[in-house]
């Protein structure tokens, strides 16, 4: 089966200038991500895992280098376009959840929905992450776990084709993160949509169908898992 | 070390603290301005009344001879007394077309000590029997006159030619105007002139009947006290007024003038450091929030909670310091161009531009007071911190619901970000109530600004359309009859109507109470001259009964139907009864009217008449007044085209002041509005930040914060409009003498300038606050939790 190539980069460079010091974030990397793919990108911190997935959410410029996503030319859109971008095929989840502290569950969903072209019903997204019930709470009436939960919804109601996770189960505990991995994988299989998770947390590779090794900046390794195990079997 | 997170935190947060600093700045410049041009006007004042010895009593009759003086000045209570001929006469000049006039006051040269002294201000003292004159310096120098040139005068249609010697000044006209009915001083048109007595006596055929009385008190003794004791003795010569001090037409103006100055020193700058408080208070206690790792580690090393709380107070005093200094020198500064200002209006000899330390001390301490007691506020919270409690992140934000949501009709319309907008506004309740009152204040000044721009024109448009539709006012020297009047006048080329007008000076009485004006008799079909109800509408007069203005109403504390009683100098001291047959409104000046008929009846002199009002092609104005120039009948010719122009002249050249004002209170909704956006900004950055993840464009993220703040600002402009009523009232309160009383009418088109106003300074404001979202960088934003 031929896959479709849904983002692409090509000798893909970041760097900051820091005065007179030149930090170099990412470098020369070079990679391919297929529709539909569940990639995890692992590496400890300052290894550039973050400034990628920035420059592939349409957040960050990068400074040399090709970046598509399917063919559009990420590396030379304006703020305008990025911004479009990240409306139509980007749905972001963080690691601190980021919601709006003065709108309940269902009211963060619909602020995503708003903008959408092709959006789902909050109500659903929201069933679909098991807190229909809570859709009348605050985030300040909600634990963590609820509230990555309500962050995930808030993403995937958009319906975007690429779901970019900067560490989603890095402030949960270990039985509230299954529930938050679980979610991803679903919207992976079910709504056929790419996934892409950063995380240092090794154990979460198990689940992907291929992992990005990456370490000072430059991507060292893919590793193509034959069978990814089920977000259930994932443990740590 | 402390000293140095200081200045960068300031430097950090640069433009609100500086939009904080705009504001005291503002309030300090006009406290420090008003009030040093406050306290030099005073002081003029006191001492020129001091030294030229200005009168506590002024009475006028019709002709006294020079020998009763004597017994007048044996009055007891009295200190000194002057008396005096005093006349208005016409400047003969072919060239000018306007009636141009001087009031002669005979003075004695060789008397050393006499009230209301002349000062003269340049040229040289009058001497006896000689032939020339001091004018007043406004009229020397709007006339363009030179020392030792010659002026001719028009004295009973006769010319009479007097030498400029200088210029003089005395306390009863300081404010110069020719009759209670003009509004500003007109120098080109008329002054004063001090004559000597001698060469004045010789001027007219009354020779030394004397007609106007000044005197000063002894010590211990009322104005009342002496006034019982004079009137009997100037009651058969005709006593036309007499009156305090209190209800001198100059001195009137000139304290009324020092009050409303008094009053913006008092009440501006309290408003403006007001604003600048509340900013100061929530920046401080924002800091205060997003600091307290900082404070909690401070606590942590050893620092007191006090020692800390000095660092936050530190905000406000260097605020304090830095916006009482600059806004005390630019004051100080500002106080020598409106000090020119009022030298144009008063002429007060002694009135200069001063510096002053002192207001600039009490500017600074003003200042720190505001901002240090606002730090105080914002960060008090510090002394409760405990050290680990600090240092753990605050709780996330209670959100609930409010209010507004137990309506859906009205919520479900908002869309997800109008929610937030809303909530966040209900969140920090009283951060929204002190935004909505900086609007509402800044929204309502302007609106009074406005108000003031329009109520002169108003007054204007409604006394010379309204009121005097004549368009010429011909004053004859003594009372004339009216057949031969009028026939005489209907002659004149040009004259479409003619209609008769009889100007008494009476004194009204009513028990205890008791009010000096003058009653104006006009016939009962007048059309050239109105009197106007408070709706505008005209009154048609009753055949009988008296009709009085709002404020002598209240003054003597009458109804329609009361009785009341008057006397005046043509009945010699008769007292005559009549009753209030109505209340009118009046903005200029007070009077009472009477039909015509049953006022000639009421005073037993037969059908006279003092004026005349004409209808005439204004071509033919000019040649009017040239063949009255010399007569000796009539008085004064006034057009009243060129009275207009000349009012609406100088209220043009009062705009700016409103255009000051204006731009006062705009500054101060922009740093309201502005200080509290980008405090909205850095608390919620990581939210705002999200929503650009989000999709989210510059555009749409802003509009999160500019919906709260349209909303608050248009509920506040709601809460301008009443607010803007109640100061114009205050104000007119303030203003409504006998002389002036202001309508508190306010136009829509006033809250529509205003709320133009306020929306621009609000969308200066968000200009800013947009360009700041649209830099946000998003990764920088996102990367660390606070």
């Amino acid at each position: 089966m031929e896959r479709t190539v849904i983002l692409e980069g090509k000798n893909i460079s970041r760097w900051y200038q820091m005065g007179e010091v030149r930090v170099n974030a990412l470098q020369e990397t070079s990679f391919q991500v297929y529709a539909g793919e569940f990639i995890v990108v692992l590496g400890p911190s300052g290894s550039g895992k973050s400034t990628m997935l920035n420059a592939i959410g349409g957040m960050d410029k990068i400074s040399a280098g090709e970046l598509f996503y399917k063919d559009q030319a990420l590396h030379k859109a304006n703020e305008r376009a990025l911004t479009k971008y990240r409306r139509r095929a980007v749905g972001f989840v963080f690691q601190h959840y980021n919601l709006m502290s003065n709108l309940t569950a269902l009211e963060n969903v619909s602020l995503s929905v708003e903008i959408a072209t092709n959006p789902l019903r909050p109500i659903d997204v929201l069933q679909e992450v098991g807190l229909a019930d809570r859709a009348d709470h605050f985030p300040s009436q909600m634990s963590g776990g609820e509230q990555q939960r309500v962050a995930i919804a808030r993403a995937i109601a958009k319906n975007p084709e690429l779901l970019l996770c900067d560490e989603p189960t890095g402030a949960l505990d270990f039985s509230t993160g299954i529930q938050v991995l679980k979610l991803l994988r679903k919207f992976n299989t079910e709504y056929n949509k790419t996934v892409m998770v950063i995380t240092h947390n090794a154990s979460i590779a198990e689940m992907a169908d291929r992992v990005f090794y990456m370490k000072d900046g430059k991507l060292i390794d893919i590793r193509v898992i034959p069978q990814p195990v089920s977000p259930e079997e994932v443990s740590w | 070390m402390l000293w140095r997170k200081l200045l960068r935190d300031l430097w950090s947060n640069k433009a609100a603290y500086f939009a904080c600093l705009v504001v005291i700045v503002i309030g300090l410049m006009v406290y420090t301005s008003v009030a040093i041009v406050y306290e030099n006007i005073v002081d003029a004042k006191n001492r020129f009344y001091f030294q030229q010895n200005f009168a506590d009593g002024f009475a006028r009759v019709q002709g006294m001879p020079l020998s009763e003086v004597d017994r007048l000045e044996r009055v007891e209570g009295v200190q000194l007394l002057s008396a005096r001929i005093t006349k208005d006469v016409r400047v003969y000049d072919p060239d000018r077309q306007e009636g141009i006039y001087l009031r002669l006051i005979s003075v004695n040269p060789e008397q050393a000590s006499t009230v209301n002294h002349v000062r003269v201000i340049e040229g040289t003292a009058l001497k006896a029997n000689q032939d020339s004159i001091l004018v007043d310096p406004a009229f020397f120098q709007a006339n363009g006159l030179d020392l030792g040139s010659t002026i001719t005068l028009i004295v009973e249609g006769k010319k009479v030619e007097l030498v400029v010697a200088g210029t003089g000044q005395n306390p009863e006209f300081v404010y110069a105007m020719k009759t209670s009915h003009d509004l500003y001083p007109a120098p080109e048109t008329f002054g004063i002139a001090y004559v000597p007595f001698d060469t004045m006596a010789n001027m007219f055929q009354s020779k030394t009947l004397v007609n106007d009385i000044v005197f000063t008190l002894r010590d211990g003794y009322s104005y009342l006290q002496v006034e019982e004791q004079l009137k009997p003795l100037l009651n058969k010569y005709g006593l036309e007024y007499i009156i305090p001090r209190e209800d001198q037409l100059s001195n009137v103006i000139l304290t009324q003038e020092i009050a409303s100055l008094g009053a913006t020193v008092t009440t501006i700058p309290i408003v403006f450091l007001g604003i600048a408080a509340i900013v100061l208070y929530i920046m401080l206690r924002r800091m205060v929030e997003q600091q307290r790792g900082q404070i909690g580690t401070l606590k942590a090393f050893g620092y007191t909670g006090t020692e800390i709380l000095f660092h936050y107070l530190a905000y406000g005093l260097i605020l304090g310091l830095a916006g009482g200094i600059i806004g005390g020198l630019l004051g100080i500064a500002l106080s020598y161009p409106i000090t020119v200002l009022y030298q144009q209006f008063f002429a007060l000899p002694d009135l200069q531009g001063q510096f002053s330390y002192r207001y600039l001390v009490f500017g600074i301490l003003l200042s720190l007071a505001f901002s240090i007691v606002a730090a105080f506020q914002g960060s008090k919270g510090i002394l409760r911190l405990q050290p680990a409690e600090a240092m753990r992140p605050a709780a996330p934000p209670a959100a609930k619901k409010i209010l507004l949501e137990r309506l859906p009709i009205i919520w479900s319309t908002l869309t997800v970000q109008g929610k937030m907008a809303m909530r966040n506004m209900f969140r920090n309740k009283l951060r929204s109530f002190f935004i909505l009152l900086g609007i509402a204040l800044s929204f309502s000044m302007m609106a009074v600004s406005v108000y003031f721009w329009d109520v002169g024109d108003l007054i204007l448009t409604e006394q010379y359309t309204k009121v005097q539709v004549y368009d010429v006012k011909v004053s004859f020297a003594t009372p004339i009859l009216q057949k031969s009047a009028e026939r005489e006048l209907w002659k004149a080329t040009g004259v479409k109507q003619v209609e008769s007008m009889l100007e008494v000076p009476i004194s009204l009485e009513r028990y205890w109470l008791k009010k000096d004006v003058v009653l104006i008799g006009m016939p009962a079909d007048a059309s050239l001259y109105n009197v106007i109800d408070d709706n505008g509408e005209k009154v048609y007069l009753n055949d009988n009964g008296i009709y009085l203005s709002n404020s002598l109403a209240d003054e003597l504390q009458i109804n329609i139907g009361s009785e009341l009683s008057f006397k005046s100098p043509f009945t010699k001291d008769k007292t005559i009864n009549t009753y209030v047959a109505g209340v009118i409104s009046q903005n200029v000046g007070s009077y009472a009217y009477m039909k015509y008929d049953y006022m000639a009846e009421l005073l037993g002199q037969g059908k006279i008449i003092t004026s005349a009002l004409l209808n005439i092609n204004a071509g033919d104005i000019p040649l009017l007044k040239e063949q009255y120039l010399e007569s000796p009948i009539i008085a004064g010719i006034e057009d009243k085209e060129q009275s207009m122009r000349q009012i609406l002249e100088l209220l043009a050249s009062f705009s700016y002041t409103t255009w000051i004002l204006v731009f006062f209170a705009g500054a101060c909704g922009f740093a309201i509005i502005y200080s509290s956006s980008i405090i909205s900004l850095s608390e919620r950055q990581r939210e705002l930040a999200s929503l650009r993840v989000l999709g989210m464009s510059p555009k749409e993220v802003f509009e999160v914060l500019s919906f709260e703040q349209w909303v608050t600002s248009f509920v506040a402009m709601l809460i301008g409009i009443p607010l803007a009523f109640a100061m114009v009232a205050a104000m007119a309160q303030s203003i409504d003498t006998d002389l002036m009383s202001i309508p508190v009418v306010l136009a829509p088109s006033t809250f529509i300038y205003a709320a133009i106003g306020t929306i621009a300074s609000i969308l200066v404001a968000q200009y800013s606050v947009y360009q700041t979202i649209n830099r946000l960088s998003l990764v920088d934003v996102l990367k660390e939790r606070d």
